[in-house]
C-alpha cells in the first residue's frame, strides 16, 4: 500500500485521532457503473396475452347479486379487482364449478334426446346404472372423503338394504314406493352397527373390518336359502317401472328415475359437506385429529353422525335398487364390486362430488358400454386407476392444482438458475413487485456492493477496530454509510446484557411488535468491541453476497 | 415462573409536598411489588461519572403494594352517547359517511360506523373487510349477513360510502363513490381508476341488538374473560360527517349528501357534523351530533380532529379559515394516548419533601430488569425560597416518550453513525403496542404521531435509561447529571416543569434569580416561550444548558396538560412531515412547526439556535477571544488553558449531540459575546435542514465552519442575563472527574454570579475601548 489518508481533524487535537493512516488505492465508485452495461442474466420477455374477454366492473350501475335461497351463499363467487397493469376494474369468477355442474346436469337431462337409436337401449341402461352408482359413490365419498373413515362396507349396506327390501316385497307384497324408506331404516340400523367399531378403529384396520363384513354378507346371502342361494339372488320385488310400457319408455323412465336419485344424493352431499359439519370434518383429516381436538372440534361425534346419515342414504338407495332391478343379486357383495367402486372414487378424486360422479361415469362407460371388449375393459380400468394413483395426487379433479404446483416448482427452478443472489431483478420478478422503485434499489444496491467489496482490506478493518466511532478514512466511511442505510429487516443491532460490561449482537425484525433475534452467543465486553463485532459481521455478509 | 414485568405511571407529573398523587401500575406475573419513594440524583451509569445515585425517602406508601395485570385500550375511536338506545335500530336503516381509508389493505376487519358486538355477532355495521372491500353486515347472534362492494378501496383517497337495509323487502345495498378532487387524495385524475361500486343483495333476516353495545365510529365492541368489554376492529384513516337514518335513502337522496348538501331531516337519527364546535382556539374531543337527538360522540385515544375533509380543495390551510373543509377526523388502530389503568395506590406525599426529581421505585419478582420500575414525578417547593431553579423540560420528555427510532426508522443508523444498543425495556416496548408512540414515530399508515401523553408508562423518562440509537443518556436521565452537579456543589435550588411554566406563565419563575434549563428543551409552547422571554426581560438570569432548544411550537389542552401536540412541517430536523393543509395545532389553532419559521428564532431569546447534530463523538470547546473581555472574563476564574470540556459522559466531550450557534441574522442580540466554541466535529455532524436552501457537498462537520457549539453570553434589561451553553453534551460533561472539570468550574462561576443579587460582575467594563491594544 502506497496510499495514505490524512485525518482532517488531526489538527483539532481530536482524542485518539491519528494523523495519517495507510489506506488502499483510490477506486472510483463510478467505475462499476461504467463497467456494467448489461444484465448478468438474460432478460426474457414477460407478459401474457389476454385472449379472452373479461367483464369490467359495474361502475355506476347497481349490481343485484343473487344468492342460493335460503343461504347467504352467492350464486357465483366473483372477485372484483383492479387489473394491476391497467387499473381497469375487472371481475373474475373464482369458482366456476356451479357453471360446470349446471351444464353437466343439463347435458345428462337432455342426453336421451340425442342418443343414436341403435345404442339407445345400451346407453339408457348404462345411464340408469350410472345414476345409481353415482348416488352410492356420493354417499361413500361423504364417508371416505368428508368424514375420513376408510369404510369398505358401503356396498354391504346397500346390499343388506336391497336384500331386506326385496325379501319384504316378495314375502309381504310391499309396494315399490315403500321400499326406499324401509331400505333407509335398514341402512340406519346397519350404519349404527358398523359405526360402533369406527370409534375405536381407524385407517387400515377399519378397512379390513368392513371388508370382512362385506364378505360375511356375501357368504351369508349365498348360503341362505331365504335369500335365494339357489337363484343367485332374490327376484320378483315390486318395481316402479310399469311392465306394460314399451321397452323404450321403460328405459327412459328408469334413466330419469336414477338421474333424480343422483340429484338427491348430490343434495345430501352438499348439505353435509358444504355446511358446518363438513367444515368441522375437513379440519380433522386423518393423522391430524389431535390438533383438531385441541382446538375444540368434536370430530368423533361429527364423523359418526356423517357415517350414520350416509348409511341412511345408502339404505334408501338399496331400497331403490330393489325397486329398480326388481330384486338383487349376490354380486352386489362381491369383492370386484367394491374394487370397481373404489376405482370410481380414486379416478375422480377423493373428497369432491364431481370426482365421485365423473369417476363413476368413466368406469361405467368402460364397464358397460365397452362390454363387447370383454375382460380387456377391466384391464383398462385397472390401468387407468394405476395411472391415476401413480401420477395424480387428487384424482382427475386435482389435476389443475397439481399442474399449478408443478408449474410453480418449475418456475422457481428456472428462476433460481437465472437469478443471482442479491442481483438485479429479473423481468418476471418485477411483474410481482408492487413498488417498482425496489427494482432500481436492487440495481443500486448491487452496484454499491460490487464497488464496496473492492474496498475491504485489512487496513480498513484495523482502522475500524481502533475507532469504531468518529471520523474515518474515505473508504471506511463509505462502507459504514452503506451498512447503516440497510433496510430494517435483519439489520444488526446490539443488545445490552449488562450495561458497560456485556453486550450481544442481535438482528432487528423490521416489524413493529416482533422482537429482535439473537444472532450469536458471543458476549462482547465493551460497546466498542460490540460495534466492531457488528462491523465484522456486516463485512462478512457483504463478501458472501 | 412467568417473566415478571412491572410498569406504571402517575396521574400527575408535577406535585408539591403533601400533595396526593395516584399511581397506576400494571404487573405481569406478580401480585405484589415493593414500593419505595426515592429522590433521584444521578441517572447515568457511565463508568466515568458517579453512577446511578438515588436517595430513599420515608413515605407512608413505602412497602408492599398489591398489583395486578391491567389492560390497555389501543386504537382511537368515537363513542356516541345514546342512553335511550336510539341507534339500536331494528328496522330499515341507512348509514353513510365520507371516508379516507389509509390502510384498507391491512388484512384486518376495520369498522367505520355501527352498533356492532363482534363477539356475539349482534347489531349492524359498515366497515372494511379483511380483503379491503367496503362491507355492510348485520347480525342476530347465530348468523351474520354481509354485502360487500365489488372492488377494493384504494388507500388514501376520499370516498362517499353508504349502506341501506330495507326491512320490508329484506334487501341491503351498499354504495361507494369517489369524491376525490385535485388536492384531497393520493392519486390524481390521470389514473384510469373507476372507484364506484353499488351492490345490492337479499338479506335473510334483520339485525337484533344488545342493550350494552355502544354505537362506535371506527371500532366495534369486543369482550374478554379477564378484561371485560373493550373495543377492537379499529380503523386507520379519516371519517368526515357520518350519519344514520332509520329509513332507506335511495341513491338520489344519498347523492345529494355526496354533493355536499345538508342531509334531509326526515327520519334522521344522527348526523355527526364533525365541523361543529371549532373555535379560534382549537377543537375538543367531542364530536357534535347535529341531528334531532344530539347523540354526541366522545373521542377515545385522541382521534385527530380538524384534519382536511373530503371537500378540502387546497385554497385554505387551516380549520379556522374554512371549518366546513376540515371535517376530517383521523383514526389509527395503533394510537394509544392514555392507558386509563385503574389506580393502584393513591399516595399522600410527605409534607417536608425537598424540591427535586422523585420516583416511586417498584420492584417485583427479581427486582431488576423488567421487574424494576421507576415512576418519575417532580416535586416543586410549597413556597419558593431558593434563588436558583432547574426547569425540567417535560414537554420535550413527552415528545420523545417511548420513541421507536432504533426499530422503525431506517435513517437512524446513518444519522447516529452507530448500530443501536438495545436494552430489555426497549425491546419490550417495541414488542408491545400498549406503550404507545412518540412524536418521533409514525402510525401504522405512515402518518406522523402528533400527540403524546404521560398517562402511560414512559420507558425513557426514567433513570439509567440510555437512548438506544445513540448509546448515551437523553432527556430526563441526562438532565439528572445537572441535578447531580447542583447537589454536589451544594446549591440551594428548586425544580419545576414545563407544565408549571405553561400553566402559570411568568408566575412560575418570577421569584427566582436564575433559572437553568434542561439539556434539550426542544419543545416549547407559546405560553412557555412568553414566560421565559418576560422572565429574562424582567431581570431574570437564564442558563440555557443544552442544544436544539426552543425549536418546535407545541400545544397543551386547556384543561388537560397531560397530552402535548406537535405538527412537524416545512423544515426542521423532523421525523415526519405533516400532510398538506394539516399544519395547525388542533389543540390551540396555532400553526405548529419551528419557532424560527413563526418569527421567534431561539437566537432572539437566547443568543444561539440550532445548527447541526451528530451522534458518535463529542468535542471540547476552546475559549474565544471575546471571553478575555472583562465583562465576561470572570466566568473563567480558576480555569487554566483555553480548552474547556475535554471529558464528558456523552462521547467524551462537552460539545456534542446537538449544537447551537450564534447568528445575528436570526436575532442574536447584537451585544452578545461568544465565550467559547467547539470545532473539529466529524462528518457525522450535518448541518440542520432549515439552514439548507440548496444542498451542496461539504455541509458536514469537518468542512462547514458553521457546525460548532457556541457558548454565548449577553446581558438583558434590569440586570438580567443569559448564558447559553450551545450543546446538549454540556450537561453530561459536568459529572466527570468527580465534578472537578473546567465545565463544572465555569458553570459554577456563572451560577454564583447569576444568583447573587444586584449588578452582574463585569457590568461596568463597558466603556469604549482605548486604542493601545
Amino acid at each position: 500500500m502506497t496510499n495514505s489518508w490524512r485525518n482532517p481533524l488531526y489538527l483539532w487535537d481530536v482524542k485518539d485521532a491519528v494523523e495519517e493512516l495507510p489506506t488502499i488505492d483510490y477506486v472510483s465508485p463510478q467505475e462499476v457503473w461504467d463497467r456494467t452495461r448489461s444484465s448478468d442474466a438474460v432478460m426474457l420477455p414477460v407478459g401474457r396475452l389476454r385472449y379472452y374477454y373479461k367483464w369490467s366492473g359495474h361502475g355506476a350501475a347497481l349490481w343485484n347479486r343473487l344468492r342460493y335461497w335460503p343461504t347467504r351463499r352467492r350464486v357465483l363467487n366473483i372477485r372484483g379487482e383492479y387489473n394491476p397493469k391497467t387499473l381497469r376494474s375487472e371481475k373474475t369468477i373464482v369458482d366456476k364449478r356451479p357453471i360446470w355442474w349446471l351444464l353437466g346436469l343439463l347435458a345428462l337431462a337432455l342426453a336421451p334426446l340425442f342418443v343414436p337409436a341403435d345404442l339407445q337401449n345400451t346407453l339408457l341402461t348404462a345411464g340408469a346404472t350410472f345414476g345409481i352408482y353415482a348416488a352410492i359413490n356420493l354417499c361413500w365419498m361423504l364417508i371416505i372423503g368428508t368424514a375420513g373413515i376408510y369404510s369398505l362396507a358401503t356396498y354391504a349396506v346397500v346390499g343388506v338394504s336391497a336384500f331386506g327390501t326385496a325379501y319384504l316385497s316378495i314375502q309381504y307384497g310391499i309396494p315399490w314406493y315403500g321400499l326406499p324408506f324401509i331400505g333407509a331404516m335398514i341402512g340406519l340400523l346397519s350404519g349404527l352397527i358398523i359405526a360402533i367399531p369406527a370409534t375405536r378403529l381407524d385407517g387400515f384396520y377399519y378397512a379390513l373390518l368392513t371388508l370382512g363384513l362385506n364378505e360375511l354378507c356375501r357368504v351369508y346371502a349365498q348360503q341362505s336359502r331365504l335369500f335365494g342361494s339357489s337363484t343367485g339372488g332374490l327376484y320378483g320385488a315390486d318395481s316402479y317401472i310399469p311392465q306394460s310400457w314399451d321397452q323404450h319408455s321403460q328405459s327412459l323412465l328408469a334413466y330419469y328415475a336414477c338421474f333424480v336419485l343422483m340429484i338427491m344424493a348430490l343434495c345430501l352431499y352438499r348439505l353435509i359437506n358444504g355446511r358446518r359439519i363438513g367444515r368441522i370434518l375437513r379440519m380433522a383429516p386423518e393423522k391430524r385429529e389431535a390438533f383438531a381436538e385441541a382446538t375444540g372440534v368434536d370430530y368423533r361425534r361429527a364423523r359418526i353422525f356423517v357415517f350414520v346419515i350416509s348409511s341412511i342414504g345408502l339404505g334408501f338407495i338399496g331400497g331403490f335398487y330393489t325397486a329398480h332391478f326388481r330384486g338383487v343379486a349376490f354380486s352386489i357383495f362381491s369383492f370386484d364390486t367394491v374394487l370397481l367402486g373404489l376405482a370410481m372414487l380414486v379416478i375422480g378424486g377423493l373428497g369432491r362430488a364431481e370426482g365421485a360422479v365423473v369417476g363413476t361415469a368413466i368406469v361405467i362407460l368402460l364397464d358397460k358400454i365397452l362390454i363387447s371388449m370383454g375382460p380387456v375393459r377391466l384391464l383398462l380400468i385397472g390401468v387407468i386407476m394405476l395411472g391415476v394413483v401413480l401420477f395424480l395426487r387428487e384424482g382427475l379433479f386435482g389435476v389443475k392444482a397439481q399442474f399449478r404446483a408443478w408449474r410453480d416448482k418449475k418456475k422457481s427452478e428456472r428462476r433460481s438458475t437465472r437469478a443471482v443472489k442479491g442481483g438485479e431483478m429479473l423481468p418476471e420478478e418485477v411483474t410481482e413487485t408492487k413498488n417498482k422503485d425496489l427494482s432500481y434499489w436492487r440495481r443500486y444496491d448491487k452496484m454499491q456492493r460490487d464497488y464496496l467489496r473492492t474496498l475491504i482490506s485489512s487496513e480498513l478493518i484495523e482502522e475500524h477496530q481502533r475507532s469504531p466511532l468518529g471520523q474515518h478514512s474515505e473508504p471506511l466511511e463509505r462502507l459504514l454509510l452503506y451498512f447503516r442505510r440497510a433496510p430494517m429487516a435483519d439489520k444488526y443491532a446490539i443488545a445490552v446484557v449488562e450495561p458497560f460490561k456485556a453486550y450481544r449482537i442481535v438482528a432487528l425484525s423490521g416489524h413493529r411488535g416482533v422482537a429482535p433475534r439473537v444472532v450469536e452467543d458471543r458476549i462482547y465486553g465493551s460497546q466498542n468491541e460490540a460495534y466492531h463485532g457488528v462491523f465484522l459481521r456486516r463485512v462478512q455478509d457483504l463478501l458472501e453476497s | 415462573m412467568a417473566h415478571v414485568k412491572i410498569f406504571g405511571y402517575a396521574n400527575r407529573i408535577s406535585v408539591k409536598p403533601g400533595d396526593t398523587i395516584n399511581f397506576h401500575v400494571n404487573a405481569d406475573g406478580a401480585a405484589n411489588a415493593n414500593a419505595q419513594l426515592v429522590r433521584l440524583i444521578h441517572g447515568d451509569q457511565h463508568p466515568d461519572g458517579p453512577g446511578f445515585v438515588e436517595e430513599e425517602i420515608a413515605c407512608e406508601a413505602n412497602g408492599d403494594w398489591a398489583v395486578k395485570k391491567q389492560y390497555t385500550q389501543i386504537g382511537s375511536f368515537l363513542e356516541a352517547v345514546d342512553p335511550e338506545g336510539r341507534l339500536a335500530i331494528e328496522g330499515s336503516l341507512t348509514l353513510y359517511a365520507f371516508i379516507f381509508p389509509s390502510l384498507p389493505d391491512a388484512g384486518l376487519r376495520q369498522c367505520l360506523l355501527g352498533r356492532w358486538n363482534n363477539i356475539k355477532n349482534v347489531g349492524y355495521c359498515l366497515g372494511i373487510n379483511p380483503k379491503g372491500h367496503l362491507e355492510f353486515w348485520v347480525g342476530r347472534g347465530d348468523e351474520v349477513d354481509y354485502v360487500e362492494t365489488e372492488i377494493p378501496l384504494i388507500p388514501k383517497m376520499w370516498y362517499f360510502v353508504a349502506a341501506t337495509l330495507d326491512r320490508a323487502i329484506g334487501r341491503a345495498t351498499i354504495h361507494q363513490e369517489s369524491v376525490a378532487n385535485r388536492y384531497n387524495g393520493l392519486l390524481g385524475k390521470v389514473c384510469p381508476i373507476d372507484y364506484r361500486s353499488h351492490v345490492s343483495e337479499p338479506f335473510r333476516f334483520r339485525q337484533t341488538h344488545l342493550a350494552e353495545t355502544p354505537f362506535l365510529i371506527a371500532g366495534s365492541r369486543d369482550w374478554h374473560e379477564a378484561r371485560g368489554p373493550f373495543v377492537s376492529q379499529t380503523y386507520c384513516g379519516k371519517i368526515d360527517r357520518p350519519g344514520v337514518y332509520n329509513r332507506v335513502l335511495n341513491w338520489a337522496e344519498l347523492a345529494t349528501i355526496m354533493g355536499g348538501a345538508l342531509p334531509a331531516p326526515e327520519a334522521m337519527i344522527a348526523y355527526w357534523d364533525t365541523t361543529l364546535g371549532y373555535t379560534d382556539k382549537g377543537i375538543g374531543d367531542l364530536v357534535e351530533d347535529a341531528g334531532p337527538y344530539h347523540l354526541h360522540a366522545w373521542g377515545y385515544n385522541r382521534p385527530v380532529r380538524g384534519q382536511t375533509g373530503w371537500n378540502w380543495n387546497g385554497r385554505n390551510d387551516c380549520f379556522r379559515l374554512a371549518p366546513q373543509e376540515y371535517g376530517g377526523v383521523e383514526f389509527h388502530y395503533d394510537a394509544m394516548i392514555d392507558a386509563n389503568w385503574e389506580v393502584t395506590r393513591s399516595v399522600a406525599l410527605p409534607a417536608a419533601l425537598k424540591s427535586g426529581a422523585y420516583a416511586m421505585r417498584l420492584r417485583a419478582g427479581p427486582g431488576r430488569g423488567l421487574g424494576e420500575e421507576y415512576v418519575v414525578f417532580f416535586v416543586r417547593p410549597s413556597i419558593q425560597k431558593a434563588r436558583l431553579a432547574f426547569l425540567f423540560p417535560t414537554a420535550s420528555y413527552l415528545a420523545y416518550a417511548n420513541e421507536h427510532l432504533s426499530f422503525d426508522a431506517q435513517i437512524i443508523q446513518p444519522m447516529t453513525g452507530q448500530p443501536p444498543i438495545l436494552s430489555e425495556i426497549d425491546i419490550e416496548m417495541h414488542k408491545n403496542w400498549e406503550f404507545g408512540l412518540s412524536t418521533y414515530d409514525c402510525w401504522a399508515d405512515g402518518n406522523g404521531v402528533c400527540f403524546s401523553s404521560y398517562h402511560r408508562p414512559l420507558v425513557n423518562m426514567r433513570p439509567k435509561h440510555r437512548i438506544s440509537s445513540m448509546g448515551v443518556t437523553w432527556q430526563f436521565p441526562a438532565d439528572l447529571s445537572v441535578i447531580a452537579w447542583l447537589e454536589h456543589k451544594g446549591y440551594d435550588y428548586e425544580v419545576l416543569t414545563d407544565e408549571d411554566l405553561h400553566r402559570e406563565g411568568l408566575d412560575a419563575i418570577r421569584y427566582y434569580s436564575c433559572v437553568m434549563s434542561g439539556t434539550h428543551p426542544e419543545y416549547y409552547s407559546e405560553k412557555m416561550l412568553d414566560a421565559t422571554e418576560d422572565f429574562i426581560a424582567g431581570g431574570g438570569r437564564y442558563i440555557y444548558m443544552g442544544g436544539n432548544g426552543y425549536y418546535w411550537n407545541v400545544a397543551f389542552g386547556e384543561d388537560d396538560l397531560s397530552t402535548m401536540e406537535v405538527r412537524k412541517l416545512d423544515s426542521g430536523m423532523r421525523a415526519w412531515s405533516a400532510r398538506p393543509g394539516e399544519h395547525y395545532l388542533v389543540t390551540t389553532g396555532q400553526k405548529s412547526g419551528l419557532w424560527k419559521n413563526l418569527g421567534r428564532a431561539p437566537q432572539k431569546l437566547l443568543g444561539v439556535g440550532f445548527i447541526g447534530e451528530g451522534f458518535e463523538t463529542s468535542r471540547p470547546y476552546r475559549r474565544m477571544p471575546d471571553s478575555y473581555h472583562r465583562t465576561v472574563s470572570w466566568m473563567m476564574k480558576g480555569i487554566e488553558g483555553e480548552m474547556l470540556g475535554e471529558s464528558g459522559l456523552a462521547y467524551g466531550g462537552a460539545a456534542g449531540l446537538e449544537l447551537d450557534r450564534y447568528d445575528l441574522q436570526y436575532g442574536t442580540p447584537p451585544h452578545a459575546k461568544i465565550i467559547a466554541s467547539s470545532g473539529g466535529h466529524s462528518d457525522n455532524y450535518m448541518l440542520s435542514i432549515e439552514e439548507i436552501l440548496y444542498p451542496y457537498p461539504g455541509l458536514a462537520g469537518s468542512q462547514d465552519y458553521r457546525i460548532r457549539a457556541d457558548m454565548v453570553y449577553f446581558t438583558a434589561p434590569n440586570n438580567g442575563a443569559v448564558f447559553s451553553s450551545g450543546s446538549i453534551a454540556f450537561g453530561q460533561a459536568l459529572p466527570t472527574e468527580n465534578f472537578k472539570n473546567n465545565i463544572s468550574i465555569l458553570l459554577g462561576n456563572i451560577v454564583d454570579a447569576f444568583i447573587a443579587p444586584g449588578m452582574l460582575p463585569g457590568a461596568l467594563w463597558v466603556n469604549e475601548e482605548k486604542q493601545w491594544k
